[in-house]
């Protein structure tokens, strides 16, 4: 009986582990901040992960994106956001100070949201 | 820098651009399959390993590490096989991946410690059929122990590549 309880509460607690736990953002803060700049490299749907290059007052930042079947069906493909475009980002920045890469949850260029990881707004 | 210079010409070589413009799931079945092969070669070597240290001593070796050998080696082969399209993808991207580096040079080892093992006269005799001596299970036994060990590392170097 106490072992059938144990197997159901870790079942339970595996069941209920939030999805966030994966990849856990562990080196990137906790807070959501935002960045505007100039898109360097448009997105690229490949890899583990979708990814594009946003460049901030002379600084490139790595934008880390949801996984490409997430990230396309949020609406964003590779040729949605021109070069050069001016784009709002919001995300979870990393947590090294000279380290510019953001895990990125909304994305904004001309008044068209994409929100990658809406549960993560 | 030739290291740099081998990481861009592989992500622009055609299997890296194919790996990029071939839909978004294209990543996420070959990893499937990747996971799928490092499977295989782990349940077998740690049946095989685990004899070879001493467990189940009442299955005749000769009959369990003729199987566990050719299903080890499938695995091992889908493994490298799809993880060369996967580093192809963004190869650059894992310039400064220490883990995944370390993971290749434990993967090295490994292989190493098959071809060792399986140039040993302890290792013949019990692909024979023959009884070993102790000496012969105690060098069978050390190759289980190297085996676990390094597959186990390079497995968690590989799972711990993807949070760098």
């Amino acid at each position: 009986m106490t072992v059938r309880m144990l197997l159901l509460a870790a079942l339970f607690a595996a069941a209920t582990t939030p999805v966030l736990a994966h990849h856990g953002w562990g080196g990137n803060e906790e807070k959501i901040t935002e960045l505007t700049g100039t898109v360097v490299k448009p997105v690229s749907l490949a890899g583990p992960h979708a990814t594009m290059q946003v460049k901030v007052a002379n600084v490139v930042w790595d934008i880390t994106l949801a996984p490409p079947p997430r990230t396309s069906a949020a609406g964003l493909r590779e040729n949605s956001i021109p070069m050069g475009a001016t784009v709002t980002v919001r995300g979870n920045r990393s947590l090294e100070a000279d380290h510019h890469e953001m895990k990125v949850v909304l994305v904004v260029h001309n008044g068209k949201r994409y929100a990658v990881y809406p549960d993560r707004l | 820098m030739v290291f740099h210079d081998f990481l861009q010409w592989l992500e622009g070589s055609p299997l890296g651009h194919a790996m990029r413009s071939s839909g978004v799931w294209t990543y996420a079945i070959v990893n499937l399959f990747h996971i799928v092969g490092i499977a295989l070669l782990f349940g077998a070597i740690m049946l095989l390993d685990l004899r070879l240290l001493g467990a189940w001593r009442s299955v005749p070796l000769a009959s369990l590490s003729r199987p566990a050998v050719t299903v080890a080696g499938a695995g091992v082969t889908l493994a490298v096989l799809t993880g060369i399209p996967m580093f192809a993808t963004k190869a650059t991207d894992y310039a400064d991946n220490t883990f995944l580096f370390l993971k290749f040079a434990l993967v090295g080892l490994a292989l190493l410690n098959v071809l060792a093992l399986h140039r040993s006269p302890a290792w013949r005799a019990q692909a024979a059929g023959q009884a070993l001596s102790v000496i012969q299970e105690r060098r069978l036994a050390l190759a289980a122990g190297c085996s676990l060990v390094l597959w186990f590392s390079a497995i968690t170097c590989g799972r711990l590549a993807g949070y760098w």
